[in-house]
């Protein structure tokens, strides 16, 4: 995540949307035309989140597939992962009745790692973004 | 133990696991592990081995690109490396936990390529003809399936 990014879109966003709280205009990623605005300039509570493409967390599957024995798949999510076997062995039961599972998530760095380790065992995984 | 139940692998303790596989059973081991190393690497054999470096971005062709080009070299270098210890260690009595785990990622790719030219779709076996040209291949993937199942079992003992 972009610091400076997210602060200039969240300004932007205030601008439009009018206020309830003061803006830092110390801030050294404001943008020109609100730092030109009279002050102080006053801000809501911006709804970041869901503007941005690049917070969106990338999820990683796992598919079915007629060779992997499933106590195969099973222990490698557990190995992999950490997972109870338990847990491991639900997500394995959904990648066989359902097709598919997601059995992790975060940023793009963290899916491709996972995906690796998973093509390393020979398991059928791919990543997107949710 | 009952006739027929012997477990071709039985941990010995929590880095020590016995192999009970007859010398055939293990010249087989060896031989298809020789075979894939000679492939492994091998463009003509890429058909067969799309299971072994799967995609992994379905609906964006650059994110996939980018992925194997990041990570081809160390999924063939990964792969050899554990083929490479199987074939050392294939008259061994017992194993550590690192070789045993090489044993299973490298039998498990090993049976990935046999299923792709099987072209298994089923989680069971086709009825086949005793003079099918397929039989060996069909007995030695079903084989590995048992030795793999008892590894991964094994494994989870001690886990």
């Amino acid at each position: 995540m972009n610091d400076s990014f997210l602060s200039s879109t969240a300004l932007n966003d205030t601008a439009l949307n009018g206020s309830t709280k003061t803006a830092d205009m110390s801030a050294p990623a404001v943008p020109e035309l609100i730092r030109l605005a009279d002050a102080p300039v006053e801000v809501r509570d911006p709804d970041i989140d869901e503007t941005l493409d690049i917070d969106r967390p990338w999820v990683v599957l796992v598919w079915n597939d007629p060779i992997n024995l499933m106590s195969y798949v099973t222990f490698v999510l557990q190995k992999v992962f950490g997972y109870s076997r338990e847990k491991a062995e639900a997500m394995m039961l959904e990648v066989h009745h359902n097709g598919r599972s997601v059995v992790s998530n975060g940023t793009r760095e963290k899916a491709e790692l996972d995906v690796f380790r998973l093509h390393e065992h020979g398991l059928w995984a791919t990543m997107q973004q949710d | 133990m009952a006739f027929g139940l012997r477990r071709p692998f039985q941990p010995k303790g929590p880095d020590r696991f016995i192999v009970n596989l007859g010398d055939r059973e293990r010249a087989v081991v060896k031989a298809v592990c020789e075979d894939l190393l000679g492939a492994l690497d091998d463009p003509a054999a890429e058909p067969l081995l799309r299971r072994v470096y799967p995609v992994a971005h379905v609906t964006d062709a650059t994110i996939d690109a980018a992925y194997q080009e990041m990570v081809h070299s160390d999924l063939v270098s990964s792969r050899r490396k554990a083929l490479e210890q199987i074939v050392t260690t294939a008259e061994a009595k017992e194993l550590d936990r690192e070789q045993l785990e090489s044993w299973m990622i490298g039998l498990n790719t090993v049976r990935l390529v046999l299923g792709t030219r099987l072209d298994v779709i089923e989680d069971s076996s086709p009825e086949l003809e005793p003079d099918d040209p397929d039989l060996p291949a069909w007995a030695v993937y079903e084989f590995l399936g048992g030795v793999i199942e008892s590894i991964v079992r094994s494994s989870v003992d001690t886990l």
